[in-house]
Order: C-alpha cells, then structure tokens, then sequence
C-alpha cells in the first residue's frame, strides 16, 4: 500500500467509526468535525427517506445509532445512490437484536422505490385482451411478494403480534405511480403461474383447480378470470400475449 | 445534440425538484438562457420509469453533460470497471458527450473489502498520489474511449503528508494523464479562505488550454475561516467577481450553476443563470472573440 493510502484508510475509518478509530495524525479536529457530519448526514438522509416506518418504530435514538452501525461496518459495494437502501438491507439480514419481523417490514418498504425505478422494456401485447387463452401480462414493473407479517399495516401504534402470511402485488402503472394490491393465497399462486411460467389464464386456473382438488374446475376457471378482468381494470395486467412458452415439457 | 461544441452558454444542474419546472416553462422566454444541463450518471443509470421518461424528455430537447460523484478517482479500491462500462452505455445511449469526475475519492477498503462512502474526500497531494491519479483517468479514459474532464474539488482538511500545494497536484495529474480540466470557480474560493491562498493568483495558475466548462455555486459560511460546499446558498459577490477574472483572463468557457440543497423555486435561480449569461456577453465583446482554445468550438459561450 502506498504512503497516501495508509492515511486515506486511517481518514475513512475515522470518519466511519470515530470512537474507534483515531483521526489521522496532525490533522485538525475542527475540520474532521466536518466530514463527520456530511458523510453520515448524507448516508443517513437516504436510508431515512427510504424506512419512515422502521425508523418511527425505532424511535429516532436507536435508529441513529442502527444506521451508524450501518455506516462503520457495512462496506457499501454499488456507486448508484438510488441503491443505498438496499445496502442497507443487506447490513439488517445480518444485524442481532431487531424485531423478528423487521426485515420484512424494512424490505416492504423498499420495495416501493425498487418498482418506482425498475427498469422496463416494452412488452408486445394482442391487439385483443383474452386473459384466459392468452396469457396475461402484468404491468411490466411488478414484484410478486410473500411475506410472514402484515407488513403493509405495521406501524408504532399497530406492530405485529404473531405470524400472518400476506402476499402482495406491487405494481408500476401506466401513470408511473406504484400501487399494492393484496392478494389472497389462491391469487397469489394463479399470478405467479402466468408471471413466471407464462401459462394462460385457463391453464393456469386448471392446475389451481387440481391443486386445491377442487370439483367443479368451470366453476375455479369463471371465479378466475373475473380476478383477472380486475386486476387488468387495476392496471396490473396491462393485456395479454399468446403463450410461446412450451411448460409442459 | 450530441457533441462536446453543443456544450455552451450557461447550464444548470439538473435537480428532480427543478424538472417538473423547466417542462412547464420549456420555449417560455424566461429560461432560454440554459443551454445545456447537467446529471449525476450515479442518480439515473439503470432507472426506469418515471425518472427514465424525464431523462428522454431532456435527451431530446437539451445537450447533457454527465458529472460523476463516485467513480473516486483517488480511491485505494480497484476502480470499478463493470461501472464504467455501465457509464459508456448510458453516454451512448442517452448521446451524451461528456463525462466529467472530481480530483477526490469516495471509496475505501476495510478489512479487505472496498466500501463506498458517496461523498467527496480529499487526496493527499504526493508525488505517488499524482502518478496513482494519473493512471486511474487514463485507464477511465482508455474504457470509456474518450477524454475525462477532471473538476478541481473543494476541501476542509489539509492532509499533512502532502508535499506539494494543490495548484501544483492539479497541474501534475492533468499533465500527467492528459486530460481535461472542468473548473470549478466556486472550489477555488472555499479552498482559498479554507486555507488562505490568494483565489485569483490560483486562478492565473490553471491551465485554462484545458478548461472543457466550470461550475458556480453558492456555499455555506460555517466561520470566519471555514466554508462549506453546499451548494445551498446564492453565489457571494467574491465569486462572481472571480469567475469574471476567470473569463478576462482565459476567454469565455461555458458555465453551469449548481444548486443541490435548500433548492428554490427556478424562477428565483434564474438571476444568478442570466447574470452568468450577462458575464459571459460582456467579457465575449470585451475581448472582440473568445479564446483559442486547441478545441475552440468548447470554448464559445454566446
């Protein structure tokens, strides 16, 4: 390492973790007082903005000190600041002494501005919507979630007493703002075969029917596309495309 | 508008509070002074959506230069090439010229692991830190197939093992690796009361052949010998006259405000872009023509 490097580390460290690590030699305290407070300030005001809930769960103490901790040990791998947050994430997963259901909560809470920025590419659609012997096609920002807590109604005043599966569509619409829909279990799995199988509605609501071992398939196939006619008023599904995709083999 | 010459006049940093405005007030006579606009590429590669629309928005109607924030030119981490790569696509893409970093770094290495900090930090000035600079914008230069402009960065700690004073570091790394120089007028002022230089003597020493654009912008008075770079304020008196040293001395360049916090509503940014613009014509006809510069058509302003 070079004479420079040597003192570039001792300055970062410093600033990274001052009850830790020692200020460079001869430097002026009054002076690395500023880089104290813009760097962590600078930090703090992205991971802030992104967890209002989990901050306010915390209270403003702890949360300082969990996202200073963040700050002195996680080594931040991606230079795009709209990714911040999620270097964050990565630092909880291995964080003691959070709530059990924290991740989830920080994770769901993310996932707004994951969706708000992903990026799309034009998806080609029929000229005809036909949700059941096409297959349907979901807002091309979208994310399919599970989670174990009813983590879209955590707040300080309701936090999670036990365990409660929820899943979630969360989706970019035509107007580029992001919207969440719960889902039940059985919507849940009939998105996730079209999404990530590409099957079409009525096969999918087939294997549904066989799945729950339910009589009347009819029945399960109308219950179905009238979900799927609501979601596409939702702008979930934005249209739909004939399957390519050769899943059955 | 896809070329370095389209680069002129006066820009403004493009903050997402400011886009909304520029839309409404596009071809309104009041803004026709911004000529050109600036982003972070760290703030919109690889976004989509709503930010992806504005930027196509821009792309078409606006020349954008692209000024980095975390490529840390000075850092002791590998450079990160897959981001580089990442930068060359969105230039091409977006048909953005120019690329432009700060002579500091952003990024360190704890316990064996590189670790960005997404601020500006300073790089001792040393004869190694020269050469290490040197090499890391040439092999910038070598990915991205084409000249870097390298911005003089503000500062509050002076390292005690440098062994040269920051005019001479400047100099050295931009002839070292043969690249451009993007002034900051404003950096040269908070480092002369930051550490009490004369601001116009450091002004005469800069090797203005390479001045690609410069920035002005306000900064926050902490004490009476400490200024802060915030980009928050209005821009003081002794800036202004600096920055119109700079042009009598140098020919006009083109001149970008940045304005990055505390962001007012842009009518109230628009007397400091008019009166850069006023500047840049006054000092323009004083002087009869602008400078020769080795790529003259950077340097027209007006």
């Amino acid at each position: 390492m070079l004479a420079f490097q040597k003192y570039q580390l001792e300055f970062t460290a410093h600033i990274r973790n001052p009850a830790a690590n020692k200020k460079p030699a001869k430097v002026k305290d009054s002076r690395m007082a500023v880089y104290r407070e813009i760097v962590f300030n600078n930090i703090f005001g992205s991971v802030s903005t992104c967890f209002p809930v989990c901050k306010s769960i915390l209270g403003a103490l702890a949360w300082k000190k969990l996202v200073r901790e963040f700050f002195a040990q996680h080594q931040a791998t991606t230079p795009i600041f709209r990714e911040i947050p999620q270097q964050f994430l990565q630092f909880i997963k291995t964080t003691k002494n959070l709530p059990d259901y924290f991740e989830q909560l920080a994770h769901y809470e993310w996932v707004e501005l994951a969706v708000a920025s992903q990026p799309t590419a034009p998806k080609k659609l029929s000229k005809k919507m036909d949700l059941l012997n096409e297959t349907p096609v979901l807002a091309p920002a979208h994310m399919l979630l599970e989670y174990d807590y009813t983590v879209h109604k955590i707040s300080k005043k309701h936090l999670p007493k036990t365990q409660e599966k929820t899943f979630l569509l969360v989706f970019r619409n035509a107007e580029n703002q992001v919207k969440f829909i719960e889902l039940n279990p059985m919507t849940f799995e009939l998105l996730k075969l079209i999404d990530e199988n590409g099957m079409s509605g009525e096969q999918a609501l087939i294997i549904l029917a066989e799945h729950i071992k339910h009589p009347d398939t009819d029945a399960i196939i109308q219950f179905g596309a009238e979900i799927l006619a609501d979601l596409a008023k939702q702008g979930a599904i934005i249209g739909s495309q004939s399957h390519t995709t050769d899943y059955a083999s | 508008m896809s070329v370095i010459a389209d680069i002129k006049g006066v820009g403004l940093g493009l903050k997402r509070e400011l886009i909304p405005q520029i839309q409404r007030l596009f071809n309104d006579s009041s803004i026709s002074n911004i000529k050109f606009v600036e982003i972070a590429p760290e703030n919109w590669i690889g976004a989509g959506g709503k930010a992806a629309a504005d930027l196509a928005w821009f792309v078409e109607r606006y020349p954008i230069v692209c000024h980095g924030l975390c490529l840390s030119l000075g850092g002791p981490d590998p450079l990160n090439v897959a981001f580089l790569k990442q930068v060359k696509t969105f230039l091409s893409t977006n048909k953005i010229p120019l690329y432009t970093e700060h002579l500091s770094f952003c990024s360190d290495m704890q316990h064996g692991k590189a670790g960005y900090l997404y601020d500006l930090l300073p790089i001792p000035f040393t004869e190694e830190a020269v050469k290490y600079v040197a090499n890391r914008i040439k092999q910038t230069q070598d990915i991205l197939g084409q000249r870097i402009a390298v911005e003089n960065a503000s500062f509050y700690v002076a390292a005690p093992i440098s062994t040269m004073d920051e005019l001479t570091f400047i100099k050295a790394v931009l002839d070292e690796a043969d690249c451009d120089l993007h002034l900051d007028i404003n950096n040269i002022y908070v480092n002369s009361v930051n550490f009490g230089f004369d601001a116009h003597a450091f002004l005469r020493g800069i090797p203005h052949e390479r001045i690609v654009y410069s920035h002005i912008a306000g900064h926050l008075q902490v004490e009476a010998d400490l200024l802060v770079d915030t980009h928050g304020e209005s821009i003081i008196d002794p800036v202004w006259t600096l920055l119109e040293d700079a042009y009598q001395l140098f020919g006009v360049f083109p001149t970008l405000l940045e304005r990055d916090t505390n962001i007012p509503p842009l009518t109230e940014l628009l007397p400091e872009i008019n009166k850069i613009a006023e500047i840049q014509s006054a000092n323009a006809l004083k002087r009869g023509s602008v400078a020769q510069y080795p790529c003259a058509s950077q340097a027209i302003s007006i």
